[in-house]
C-alpha cells in the first residue's frame, strides 16, 4: 500500500475524564472498504466521530487522525469545514432524523452541492437530479420536490447517500446505516453502497454491529471491545481463522441460517462499564483462557504470524494451536 | 430438539382473523382504514415454538395480540385449549390470561422504575391470588434462578440490571403463573449479540423444561429459525409461507421468502448483497390489489395481480400462498 488515505495513530478520547477509546490505530487505503465491529458502547462510532471533529466540546481527542498525511485531529473549526462532507463524507442509522423535516429533498441536496462544488440554479438541480438517479431513487425529477416525510425510511437513506457524494469524497463513513431498514430494504442499501464505491474508487468505513452485513461489503475488519481494536484482519481470515476470543466468541453467539442448528454459546458476563474497566485485557474476565497475565498486562495490538492480522491477545488461536501441537 | 406432541388439538388455534385500524388522516381528512390483520390462521401445539417472521408493518405484532385477545379481531375466531377466547376484561378472560403470557422488546418500558425487580415478579402471583405469602416468596426466588439470576438481584431497580439481565426479569414475571403459552414480541432485538445468544439459550431451555407452547415473533431470521419448529412468514397482513423451521429457509417456495433468505448476510456465506427483489414492504393503508406482494414479484402474472393467492400445500407441513407454486399433489415430489 501507498501512502494511506486514512490514518488514526494512538487515538484517545476522553468525556468528562473517562476515556472511552483506548490508543486505537488503524490505516485505511484509497477505495478499500473497512468494517468495523462491536457491541453498543464499544467506541466504534466515537473513534470516527472524534476524527472528524464531531464531538461535543466535553470529549477530549489525543493522538493522531490524517488524511491524506495531513493531521485532521489537531486543527482550526475552518479547516476541518473544508474536508468534512467535502473529502469525507458520513450518514448515520435514521436519515430521517438527518434530514430537514421543512425542506424539500431537492433543496437538501442543492445546499450540500453549492457549499462543497459551489454549484447553484439549474446547475445545482441538474447534479442533484443526477445523484438522485445515481442512488437508485425512480422518478429522480419529481422526487427532487418532495419531503423527507413523503419519502420511506430506504428512500431517505438514499437521499443521504447521494447527499453523502455530493461533495465527491474520497471516502464515506456510513455508521449502521441499514440497522433501522427491513431486511429486503437492508439488502439493497448495502448493495448500493458496495456498487457506489466500486465505481467511485471511494474508501468506505461500514460502522456495523452486523457481521453478515460487514461480510458482504468490506475487506477488511477490526473488532472493537471495551474502546480499543481487539482484532484487524482480511475479511476472510476474520471470520475462518479468528484469533482473539472475544471475535471467536462473537461468531459462536451467531445463530445461522443453514447447517445444522447447533446451540450457541453466549459469551459470558457483560461489556464492562467505561469508567469501570478490569485491570489488564478488557476481556479477561470473560474469556475462558485468560491466564494470569492478562488480568495484569493489557495486551497490545500486535502482529500474528503468517496471516497478515493484528490481534490484542496474550493467548491467539494460532499461537494455542501451536502449544497444544507441540505438547502433543 | 424435542419433537412437539402432534396428534393432540393444539393449544391455540387462531383462524382467519382480520384486523383493522383507523390511522388518523391529515387535517380535516377523514381516518384512513389500515388492515394490520387480513386474513390468518395457525395452530400452536402443547410444548411447540412457532416462529412468526416478517418486516415491519406485516401484522406480526397485531397477530401476537389478537392470540392473547388484547385484542378483537374483526373477523375469524381464536380458541385457547379448545374454548374460544373469553372478551377481554371479563374475570373468565383474566383465568385464562394466567395461562398465557407475553414478553416484549423492551423491558425497561415493561418494567416499573420505582419498584425492586423481585416485586415485579411477586405483583403477578398476587394479582392471580396463587399461593399464600411464604410460598410466593419461595416461588419468586424460584423463578429467579430459573432465568439465570440470584438473590442478589433480586432486591434491585431495573435500572441498576443490564439489558439482558431485564429481559431475564421479564421472562420470570411471565412465568410467575405458571403460563401454557408464551408469546414473544421481539424479545432479542435490542440486545447486543453476546447477552442474545444467552437470552435464546434461555428461551430454549425454558421451554423445553416446562413444556411451554411459544410464539417468537422476530424480524430477524437465524434467530426464529435457531429457537422455533416451525414458523409462518408474514407479508402485509398475510401468512404467505408455513413449514418446518429448517425447510423454510433451507428450500423456500414463496418468492417473498426466498428474498427474506437472500437478503440475510451471513458471516459465513461470503457473498454479495443479492438484489433479489426491488421495492419496499408498501403502507398497509395501501394494500395492493390480488396478491400483496406482486407489485415486487419477479414473477409476477395477470393472474397474481387480480386474485389473491389461496395457501396450499405444497410438502409436508409446508403451505405456500402463491400462484407461482405447483400444488404438492400434482408436482409429486415437492420435498
Amino acid at each position: 500500500m501507498s501512502k494511506p488515505l486514512f490514518e488514526l495513530s494512538h487515538l484517545s478520547v476522553a468525556f468528562s475524564g473517562r476515556t472511552v477509546v483506548h490508543d486505537v490505530s488503524l490505516v485505511l487505503g484509497r477505495g478499500e472498504a473497512l468494517g468495523v465491529v462491536g457491541e453498543s458502547g464499544c467506541g466504534k462510532s466515537v473513534t470516527f466521530l472524534a476524527s472528524l471533529g464531531l464531538l461535543p466540546a466535553k470529549a477530549r481527542a489525543a493522538g493522531l487522525a490524517r488524511l491524506d498525511g495531513d493531521d485532521i485531529l489537531n486543527v482550526p473549526a475552518a479547516k476541518l469545514e473544508s474536508i468534512r462532507g467535502r473529502r469525507v463524507a458520513m450518514i448515520f442509522q435514521d436519515p430521517s432524523s438527518s434530514l430537514n423535516p421543512v425542506l424539500r429533498i431537492g433543496h437538501q441536496i442543492g445546499e450540500a452541492l453549492g457549499l462543497h462544488r459551489g454549484l447553484t440554479g439549474a446547475a445545482a438541480r441538474a447534479e442533484a437530479r443526477r445523484l438522485l438517479d445515481d442512488v437508485g431513487i425512480p422518478d429522480a425529477a419529481n422526487r427532487l420536490n418532495a419531503y423527507p416525510h413523503e419519502l420511506s425510511g430506504g428512500q431517505n437513506q438514499r437521499v443521504m447517500i447521494a447527499m453523502a457524494l455530493a461533495g465527491e469524497p474520497d471516502m464515506l463513513i456510513a455508521d449502521e446505516p441499514t440497522t433501522a431498514l427491513d431486511a429486503t430494504v437492508q439488502a439493497q442499501i448495502l448493495g448500493l453502497i458496495d456498487a457506489i464505491r466500486r465505481d467511485r474508487g471511494m474508501a468506505l468505513v461500514l460502522i456495523s454491529h452486523d457481521l453478515g452485513a460487514i461480510a458482504s461489503v468490506c475487506e477488511r475488519v477490526a473488532v472493537m471491545y471495551a474502546g480499543a481494536i481487539v482484532e484487524a484482519s482480511g475479511i476472510d481470515a476474520i471470520f475462518d481463522r479468528p484469533q482473539h476470543p472475544y471475535t471467536r466468541g462473537l461468531l459462536a453467539a451467531l445463530p445461522e441460517l443453514d447447517g445444522p442448528r447447533r446451540r450457541l454459546t453466549p459469551i459470558p458476563g457483560s461489556v464492562p462499564e467505561p469508567w469501570n474497566l478490569p485491570a489488564g485485557c478488557a476481556f479477561a474476565p470473560r474469556c475462558d483462557v485468560a491466564s494470569a497475565l492478562c488480568r495484569q498486562q493489557r495486551p497490545a495490538l500486535s502482529l500474528i504470524g503468517p496471516l497478515d492480522g493484528l490481534v490484542a491477545c496474550h493467548h491467539p488461536s494460532d499461537v494455542m494451536d501451536c502449544a497444544e501441537r507441540i505438547v502433543a | 430438539m424435542s419433537e412437539p406432541g402432534s396428534t393432540t388439538a393444539p393449544l391455540l388455534e387462531v383462524a382467519g382473523v382480520r384486523r383493522r385500524y383507523f390511522a388518523q388522516g391529515g387535517f380535516l381528512s377523514a381516518p384512513k382504514p389500515v388492515d394490520a390483520v387480513v386474513d390468518v390462521s395457525f395452530h400452536v401445539a402443547r410444548g411447540e415454538t412457532l416462529g412468526v417472521v416478517g418486516e415491519s408493518g406485516c401484522g406480526k405484532s397485531t397477530t401476537g395480540r389478537l392470540a392473547l385477545g388484547l385484542e378483537q379481531p374483526d373477523g375469524g375466531t381464536v380458541r385457547f385449549d379448545g374454548a374460544a377466547l373469553p372478551p377481554a376484561g371479563t374475570a373468565a378472560w383474566r383465568a385464562i390470561r394466567a395461562r398465557m403470557q407475553l414478553v416484549f422488546q423492551d423491558p425497561l418500558a415493561a418494567l416499573d422504575r420505582r419498584l425492586p425487580v423481585a416485586a415485579q415478579i411477586r405483583e403477578s402471583l398476587d394479582v392471580h391470588a396463587i399461593g399464600d405469602g411464604a410460598s410466593r416468596e419461595a416461588r419468586v426466588a424460584e423463578l429467579l434462578s430459573a432465568v439465570g439470576l440470584t438473590s442478589d438481584h433480586a432486591g434491585r431497580y431495573p435500572h441498576e440490571l443490564s439489558g439482558g439481565q431485564r429481559q431475564r426479569v421479564v421472562i420470570a414475571r411471565a412465568l410467575a403463573t405458571g403460563p401454557e403459552l408464551l408469546v414473544c414480541d421481539e424479545p432479542v432485538a435490542a440486545l447486543d449479540v453476546s447477552i442474545q445468544a444467552q437470552v435464546v439459550n434461555l428461551l430454549m431451555d425454558i421451554q423445553a423444561n416446562l413444556g411451554l407452547a411459544m410464539i417468537f415473533i422476530s424480524h430477524d431470521l437465524k434467530v426464529v429459525r435457531q429457537i422455533s419448529h416451525r414458523v409462518v412468514v408474514m407479508y402485509l397482513g398475510t401468512v404467505v409461507e408455513e413449514a418446518d423451521a429448517d425447510r423454510i429457509f433451507s428450500a423456500p417456495q414463496h418468492p417473498y421468502t426466498r428474498a427474506l433468505v437472500a437478503s440475510s448476510p451471513s458471516p459465513r456465506r461470503k457473498s454479495r448483497p443479492a438484489l433479489m427483489i426491488a421495492g419496499e414492504p408498501p403502507d398497509p393503508s395501501a394494500r395492493p390489489s390480488g396478491c400483496a406482494f406482486h407489485p415486487r414479484c419477479p414473477g409476477a402474472q395477470a393472474l397474481c395481480r387480480t386474485q389473491a393467492p389461496m395457501p396450499r400445500l405444497v410438502g409436508q407441513g409446508h403451505r405456500v400462498a402463491c400462484h407461482l407454486v405447483e400444488p404438492w399433489n400434482d408436482a409429486g415430489a415437492a420435498a
